[in-house]
Parts: C-alpha cells; sequence; structure tokens
C-alpha cells in the first residue's frame, strides 16, 4: 500500500511533465488539425540548447531558461513557415509524413549539436535532494518541475481562455474557413500554436533532460505523450492534463509492479499497450469530439 | 456480343430498347431464380417500411413513417427542406439505423443488415452530394459498381489468367452497356474528379445501376441540372422503370418533373408523413400546400 | 486527361479483352520482355557491389509494394511495416532454427505469420481513419519490437539470429550472391505480378473504393471491413516475403534493423515513388537503397571533412538528408516520381506539343 501511494505521488510529479507535453501536442491539433509528431524531437532540442547555455557557455539558469525559450519559438517559426505552410490543402497524409519526417530530421539535428553523446548537466540546475514527507520521497528536481509545468500551463489556460489570440485560436479550431471570413488571421493563429507549442515542448525538454540525461533517447517521452493525448482525447486541453498525470502514474506503477515480471524495458512500452487498449475500447479518448459524417 | 450491341444501337431509334441489354439479362436471370413467384393482378409491393423512427439528440428526424413501393411505380417523396427525406432514405438503405420500427425488402426483414448485405441484395441508391470514387475513372467505377456480382476470389484475381481475365472483359461489356445507355461514352475514360456536376450525377446513376437494381432510391438525381439535363434525366428514369421493369423511389424538389414522371408521391414534412398519393390528389391537398406554402 | 493520351497512335481495341491490356501493342510486349531480360542479365556485368545494391533493391521492392497495397491503394496509413518486415525476417530465422525447416519452406510462412498478424492489427482500422489508424500502427510498431527484443528464448534478443540461404535446388548453388539474386529477382517479379493483378480486379477496385469514399463504397455492396483487414493482410504478406529475401541475402537478421525510423522511411520513400501505382513503390524502393548507398559514400568525405566528429555526422547524415528528400518531394512533387514518369512519357508522345 506504501509503495503503491508512492507509486502515484512519483507519477504526479513525472506526469506534470507528461501533461505538459501533451498539451503541446493539442495546441497545435486544436488550431490546425495537423499532428504533430515533430515535437517529440523538440524535446532533444530544447534539452541540448539548455545544455549549451549551462555547461559549454556557462550561463545564468535563467538565462539559460529564456534561451531555451526563445530557441523553442525561432524553431516553431521555421518548422511552420517551411514546412507547414507549403502543405495546405493536401489529404491528410501529407502532413503526417512531414511531421514524421521532421521528427527525425530534428533527431538529426540533436546529433550534431550533442556530438552523439549522452550528456549530463553536470550538477542539475534545479536542487537536488528529496523532501521527506510521512513515508514519502520525494525528489526536489521532480517536484520543482512539476510545479514549472503546472505554471505554464495554467499560463496556457489563461492565454486561451482570457486573451483576444486565445480567443482567435479557440475559433479557429472550430472551422478554418469561418475564421478566416469572420477576418482572423489564420496564418497568424497557426503560427502563433506552432510557436507556443514548440515552447513548451522545449521547456519540457529542458526538465526532462535534467532527469534524464540529455541525450537522443528524450524523443521516447515524446511518443509516449502521444498515448497520453489520445487517451484524454486530441482536442481537449482538460483531457490531455489528466491524460499526462495518468500516464506519469502508469509509468510509475509500471515500474513498481510489472517490470520485475517482463523482461527488457517495460516502462518504454507499457504506455503505447495502453494506447492499443484506449484505441481500442474507446478511440476519441476521455474528452474528445466525435465526428458524424454525413453524406 | 458486337453483333447485339450493333443491333443494338441500330433499334435505338425507336424508343424501345437502347443499351442496357446485357444488365437486362443479369437482372432477369436473377427474378427467375427459384422463388415462388405470386402472379397476381395487383402489384407485389417490393419495398415497406413501417413506422420508421429516427432521432438525432432532440431533432426527430423521422416520425413513424410508413412507406409502401410496389412493383413497377415510380414513388416520388417530396417535402419542404429538413423534412426527412434524406434521412427516409439512409434509413431504408441501412446507413442510419432506425430506432424503432422495420423494413422488408421483398418480404425479408433488413433493418439491421449491413448496408453492403441490403446493396447486395439489389436496394441501391444514389446520393445527394455526389459520393463517387473521385480517384477512378467513369467506366472503373461503373465496374467498381459491379463489385457483388463479380464472381471470383482474390487469389484467382491475382494469378489472373484466364478466369479473372474473362470475368473482366464480361464485367466490362456489362459496364459499357450501361455507358450507351446513359450516353457517357464522350466522357468514358475521364477522372470522375474532373467532370461536370450534371455528368457526375449520370456516372452515380450508372454506378446505382451496375449493381443490378430490384429498387432504386434516387436522392435529388435533378439537382442543379438546367431543363435539358433534367430532361434527359426524367427520361433515362422513365426508361430504367419501364425497361428494367425496376421501381424507384425519388426525391426531388421540381414538381413539374414530379407531377409529370411520378406514379405516386408521398409528402413530408419534419418527420410525418402529412399525406400520399397520386399526383393529382396532392396538388390539391390543403395539407399539402400549408406545408409549401405556410397556413394562413 | 481522356485514355487516348496514354495509348500509342492507332491502336483501337476490338474487343473487351484487348481493352483491358496493360501492354497493349505487340511492341511493348517486346519491350517488356527485354527489359526483364537485361534485369537478369545484369549481375553478369556488375560486381559483387552491383549485385548486393540489386538484391536489396529488389527486397525493398516487394516491401514498398506490401505498403503501397495498404496505404496508396486502400488509404490506411501505417507506421509500422518495418515491423512487419522483421516479424517475417525472424519467422524464418526461428522456423531455420528451432524446427529445421528448410528456406523453401519458410518462405509462405514468412508471408503467412506477417499477414495473421497484420490482419490482427488492422481490426482496430475498422474503426479508426486516418490519423487514428496512425497511432495504432506507430503502437503495434513498438510493441513487435519489444517482443523481438525480448523473446530471449525464441528470438535471440538483441543479439540477432542467423538466416541459411535456400539450399540446392535443380542444381543451383545460392551460397553465391549471384545465384541468389536471380531467386530474389524472380520472386519479386512474380510479386510485382501479384500486385499488378490485384490492383486491376475486383479487390484492387475495393480498395480504391475505400481509400475515395468508404461510406458510399459501404452502401455500394462493397464490404469495407473485410476489405480493410485484407489490405492489411496482403499489404503485411508481401512486407513478410520482403524480410525473408533480405534476411537471407545477409544470412544475419537483428532487430536493429527495424526501427522507427525504417517505418517512417518506407512511408516516406513510398511518397517520393508516389502513391497508388505499382512503378511508384518500386522507384520508391529504388531511391531509398540509392540514397542509402549515397549516404554510405559520403560518410568518408565527411571524415575528411569534420575530423574524428564524423562517426556520429554519418548517423546524423542519413536521418537528415533523407527527411529534407522526403519534405521537398511532398511540397513540390507529392505525386512522386511516378507521376513525373507519366509526364515525361505523356510529353514525350505529345512532342512536340505542350500539352
Amino acid at each position: 500500500m506504501e509503495e503503491t501511494i508512492k507509486s502515484v505521488v512519483l507519477g504526479l510529479c513525472s506526469g506534470g511533465i507528461y501533461a505538459l507535453l501533451a498539451v503541446s501536442y493539442v495546441v497545435i491539433y486544436k488550431s490546425t488539425r495537423v499532428f504533430p509528431f515533430s515535437q517529440a524531437a523538440v524535446l532533444i532540442i530544447g534539452a541540448y540548447i539548455m545544455w549549451y547555455c549551462l555547461i559549454p557557455w556557462n550561463l545564468p539558469i535563467w538565462l539559460g531558461f529564456i534561451l531555451t525559450c526563445m530557441g523553442g519559438a525561432i524553431l516553431g517559426i521555421l518548422v511552420e513557415r517551411a514546412f507547414m505552410r507549403p502543405l495546405v490543402g493536401q489529404p491528410i497524409l501529407a502532413p503526417i509524413v512531414v511531421t514524421l519526417c521532421l521528427m527525425l530530421l530534428l533527431r538529426g539535428i540533436g546529433i550534431l549539436l550533442g556530438k552523439g553523446d549522452i550528456q549530463g548537466f553536470g550538477e542539475s540546475f534545479l536542487p537536488v535532494g528529496a523532501w521527506k514527507i510521512g513515508f514519502l520521497h520525494l525528489p526536489k528536481i521532480q517536484v520543482y518541475g512539476f510545479i514549472l509545468c503546472s505554471i505554464l500551463i495554467v499560463a496556457l489556460m489563461l492565454f486561451y481562455e482570457k486573451t483576444r489570440a486565445g480567443l482567435g485560436m479557440r475559433v479557429v479550431h472550430e472551422d478554418h474557413v469561418v475564421a478566416q471570413n469572420l477576418g482572423i488571421n489564420v496564418k497568424r493563429i497557426f503560427q502563433n500554436s506552432w510557436i507556443i507549442s514548440c515552447i513548451i515542448a522545449a521547456v519540457a525538454g529542458m526538465l526532462l533532460g535534467n532527469i534524464q540525461g540529455v541525450g537522443l533517447a528524450l524523443d521516447v517521452n515524446g511518443l509516449i505523450a502521444i498515448a497520453a493525448v489520445l487517451f484524454g482525447g486530441l482536442e481537449s486541453f482538460t483531457g490531455a492534463i489528466v491524460a499526462g498525470l495518468a500516464i506519469g502514474i502508469l509509468q510509475m506503477l509500471t515500474i513498481q509492479y510489472i517490470a520485475p515480471l517482463l523482461p527488457g524495458e517495460t516502462t518504454m512500452m507499457i504506455p503505447f499497450v495502453f494506447l492499443l487498449l484506449i484505441l481500442f475500447i474507446k478511440p476519441y479518448g476521455l474528452f474528445g469530439l466525435v465526428k458524424i459524417e454525413r453524406l | 456480343m458486337a453483333e447485339t450491341i450493333r443491333d443494338v444501337a441500330k433499334k435505338r431509334e425507336q424508343r424501345y430498347s437502347y443499351g442496357l441489354t446485357l444488365l437486362r439479362e443479369c437482372i432477369e436471370k436473377r427474378r427467375s431464380s427459384p422463388r415462388p413467384d405470386h402472379q397476381d393482378a395487383g402489384k407485389k409491393v417490393l419495398l415497406r417500411a413501417e413506422n420508421l423512427s429516427i432521432a438525432f439528440g432532440k431533432l426527430l428526424a423521422l416520425n413513424k413513417v410508413d412507406v409502401e413501393v410496389k412493383e413497377g411505380e415510380i414513388l416520388a417523396v417530396i417535402g419542404p427542406n429538413g423534412a426527412g427525406k434524406t434521412s427516409l432514405l439512409n434509413v431504408i438503405s441501412g446507413f442510419y439505423r432506425a430506432q424503432k420500427g422495420d423494413v422488408f425488402f421483398e418480404g425479408r426483414r433488413i433493418t439491421r443488415s449491413p448496408s453492403h448485405k441490403i446493396a447486395e441484395l439489389g436496394l441501391c441508391r444514389t446520393f445527394q452530394n455526389i459520393a463517387l470514387y473521385t480517384g477512378l475513372s467513369v467506366i472503373d467505377n461503373i465496374i467498381a459498381g459491379r463489385h457483388p456480382h463479380i464472381k471470383y476470389n482474390f487469389l484467382t484475381g491475382m494469378i489472373y489468367f484466364p478466369w479473372a481475365n474473362q470475368e473482366e472483359a464480361r464485367q466490362r461489356a456489362i459496364a459499357e452497356d450501361i455507358i450507351d445507355f446513359l450516353e457517357l461514352e464522350h466522357v468514358r475514360g475521364s477522372v470522375v474528379g474532373m467532370l461536370a456536376y450534371g455528368l457526375r450525377k449520370r456516372v452515380e446513376l450508372g454506378r446505382a445501376l451496375a449493381l443490378e437494381p430490384k429498387i432504386l432510391l434516387l436522392d435529388e438525381p435533378m439537382a442543379g441540372m438546367n431543363l435539358d439535363e433534367k430532361e434527359d434525366m426524367a427520361r433515362f428514369i422513365i426508361d430504367i422503370n419501364e425497361f428494367l421493369k425496376i421501381p424507384i423511389v425519388l426525391i426531388e424538389h421540381d414538381m413539374g418533373v414530379v407531377m409529370d414522371i411520378a406514379d405516386r408521391i408521398i409528402v413530408l414534412d419534419f418527420g410525418n408523413k402529412i399525406a400520399e398519393g397520386s399526383p393529382d390528389e396532392i396538388k390539391s391537398n390543403p395539407k399539402v400546400i400549408a406545408a409549401y406554402l405556410g397556413a394562413e | 486527361m481522356s485514355i487516348n493520351i496514354n495509348r500509342p497512335c492507332g491502336t483501337f481495341d476490338r474487343n473487351y479483352f484487348q481493352a483491358k491490356e496493360i501492354y497493349r501493342t505487340p511492341l511493348r510486349k517486346v519491350l517488356l520482355a527485354i527489359l526483364i531480360a537485361g534485369i537478369y542479365l545484369l549481375p553478369f556485368f556488375t560486381g559483387d557491389y552491383g549485385i548486393s545494391i540489386l538484391t536489396v533493391i529488389c527486397a525493398f521492392s516487394v516491401g514498398m509494394l506490401g505498403l503501397q497495397i495498404i496505404t496508396g491503394y486502400c488509404g490506411q496509413i501505417s507506421i509500422g511495416h518495418a515491423a512487419f518486415m522483421g516479424i517475417g525476417m525472424y519467422t524464418v530465422a526461428i522456423l531455420q532454427k528451432h524446427f529445421g525447416l528448410s528456406f523453401w519452406a519458410c518462405l509462405p510462412m514468412a508471408g503467412l505469420v506477417p499477414m495473421c498478424i497484420g490482419m490482427v492489427f488492422g481490426i482496430p482500422a475498422l474503426r479508426m481513419k486516418g490519423l487514428y489508424l496512425a497511432f495504432a500502427t506507430l503502437a503495434a510498431h513498438f510493441v513487435i519490437v519489444y517482443m523481438i527484443s525480448n523473446w530471449r528464448s525464441v528470438t535471440n534478443g538483441t543479439d540477432g539470429m542467423w538466416m541459411k540461404r535456400p539450399g540446392p535446388f535443380l542444381g543451383i548453388d545460392f551460397t553465391a550472391d549471384r545465384n541468389y539474386y536471380l531467386l530474389v529477382l524472380t520472386v519479386t517479379i512474380l510479386m510485382i505480378y501479384l500486385a499488378t493483378n490485384l490492383a486491376r480486379t475486383k479487390m484492387g477496385r475495393a480498395f480504391v473504393a475505400v481509400r475515395d469514399n468508404d461510406i458510399a463504397a459501404e452502401v455500394m455492396g462493397i464490404n469495407i471491413a473485410m476489405t480493410k483487414i485484407w489490405a492489411f493482410g496482403i499489404g503485411c504478406f508481401f512486407a513478410g516475403i520482403s524480410g525473408a529475401l533480405g534476411g537471407a541475402y545477409y544470412e544475419y537478421v537483428n532487430v536493429e534493423w527495424f526501427g522507427l525510423d525504417d517505418s517512417i522511411w518506407y512511408l516516406g520513400f513510398l511518397v517520393v515513388g508516389g502513391f497508388g501505382s505499382i512503378f511508384g513503390a518500386i522507384a520508391g524502393a529504388t531511391v531509398w537503397k540509392v540514397m542509402d548507398e549515397f549516404s554510405t559514400l559520403v560518410t568518408p568525405l565527411a571524415e575528411t571533412f569534420l575530423g574524428g566528429a564524423a562517426f556520429y555526422a554519418s548517423a546524423a547524415f542519413s536521418l537528415i538528408f533523407y527527411s529534407l528528400i522526403i519534405i521537398v518531394f511532398l511540397v513540390f512533387e507529392p505525386r512522386g516520381i511516378a507521376h513525373r514518369w507519366e509526364i515525361v512519357k505523356r510529353s514525350y508522345r505529345l512532342h512536340p506539343f505542350p500539352y
């Protein structure tokens, strides 16, 4: 029982990062109806930018954070302009293939950046150690990461609900053509979605790099976050957050209970089994919208 | 085979039989398959829908609608927009599942059957917003419509010679018959996506014909056409009805066409059937006039 | 764009058999025969290096044909195709090692086992379309790779397994690369024949109907559930055969050869080759192998350029280079090489008119 609660709480902490990643997917899918597989690789780039800032260039942490966000923003602009915009009007397969190839492209760039090695941050830039609350062992890195993710998510939600730009994004989600006719600059909205999503993904990459080491294996987390997005429903932020936390808990429980039973890297595989189960049982996710086709 | 088609082309002047020879053979072969044939003097009921009700959330699309289609007649379904005409066709052809009520085709219950089985049984339909296979050419679309009646499985298909070869040629002949009948020869090889709207409607009709239908459900076949094209389409419909002896259920907005070619008319309004009868009866029915023009 | 442009001048069909023919004139049939004979004779002129490239191109072509059937003809997006190729490879290796069957007996099994597994994974395809199916196949890929990597008792885990080439047949010894290439070529031509026929018969039309308008297809008498499952099945059959052929060439199989990257390259190079045509699949496979060789050649150059940093540059190079090629093709020529080839042929035929 204790172990279960420990796993659940740890899962919540790490689930925060998955929730952030899931939100980054949903942001783009909501406005552009393109599923950005490439965000999995933006993680790697974000982690490497932070690493470059901290270790070779020895900048203070806050500057590194800002540079990571800026790097993410620039990446978002580039990707949207160069790769996504020419694809308007093509059937659904085209953006899927392009985002998949982008994922590999960014991974290749990540290899070049990092010279192929896994780097560590040396000392983590967040305080190390853990707090003890009763029998719970809360590693400080995870908790700070969770707090940062929550702040970002809350900021994004406020942006969506309260500001005009956020309102524009919500309208574009419903119908591109109608939004354009209402005077909303749909292209700018697309660009903003990509920028926001890449910033979030870069920050998540930075946090994950701190925990797991800055290397090429980070994009598996991105793929696991896809399972979270589907679980929550492709178009719902609430779903993404809830599902991200759920996947985090699932992973921790896997480590606790299933990993001793099965050989190999189950923590990376079980979320995909979970994904298949979701697709079998409830393909539209917890909070997703079901599309009814009319003839 | 070539001689038959040449003969048929010669007879085109007499509006008695042109085109559709092969298709007619197929249909009559199926009709004469051993089943008890009631040769009663009155007309046999081919399709019967009882008490159909379907609702989308709170929107009641159909409310206890009864439809009967007798052999050899043209039944028109009319009504203002949103009356549920397309929903009626969708329910009968199995695309929607009725929440209440039953559909009987040739005495067999088809309410819960999957749509492709219903199509195999001989109940074929066209669509209001054309649903053709946009990547295929016209002839390929029609041959694709022949799918349930093509008699080889995929293994012999992959090996191709000799079984599939023969069968493909035969199907091509039947498809060409339909193209002859519908006067689509000039666009036979064009990809459907590039055709004009009127031609696409004709290809859609051809594809429905290719299924060897025992009853045809046409959803607004004359929408968006000018007078010339409407007359052509009406001619085709009447020919199908008289020559192939296929009853037709027709959804149409053009009152002139409906009054001219329909044997019986059903009027729907907000999901309810408000009138049924011959064109003259409907023309003077006060409920129908109220539905279309508004009551005072 | 009527059908007249695609035919040589002066050909008229006298019956429907002629109308269906792909190679319509005697000249075309002769040219086809010469082409096939030429490819058979090619290994006698190229060295071992050429033979290895040709063998792998043939093996990839069969796999690409499978993906073309699933994605190009039937419109079901499959990001797990490399995993099914792996299942085919491992089936042969396992049957050879644990059951001692000969290669000839293993080859059909190498097709059937991925076919059955593929049909199982096609079941989610019935309810989902497009994007959701991509997710399902992505997850399927990971699950399959995990199972192969970790079922140590059967598959030797990540160490890989040995595969034996087929035994001598009619006195031909297949341990020689050139003879094995002829065998692979024969199987490939057989597969292309089957796939072409599939495309122009009832099943192929059903696939295209499901791709173009599956709701209408259902109402027009096509059982879309079975059609989609069969598309997956047949496509994975081709993938399995492709894996068996390729694996027997290298005489060694390893699970690391079919990671997620390879699945994505399959899909990407199919786009480059062109959807919806047999030629597109073969073109895509050829481009892929040529790019592979090109990147292998470039690596030593990179070493002179970047010094010791080159060992990772080669890994990055293939990732970046292929992605850029695929994206460029998608942006500028989404219908791929096959479409370009059609345009070339047409402009040759219509010369000197522009269209």
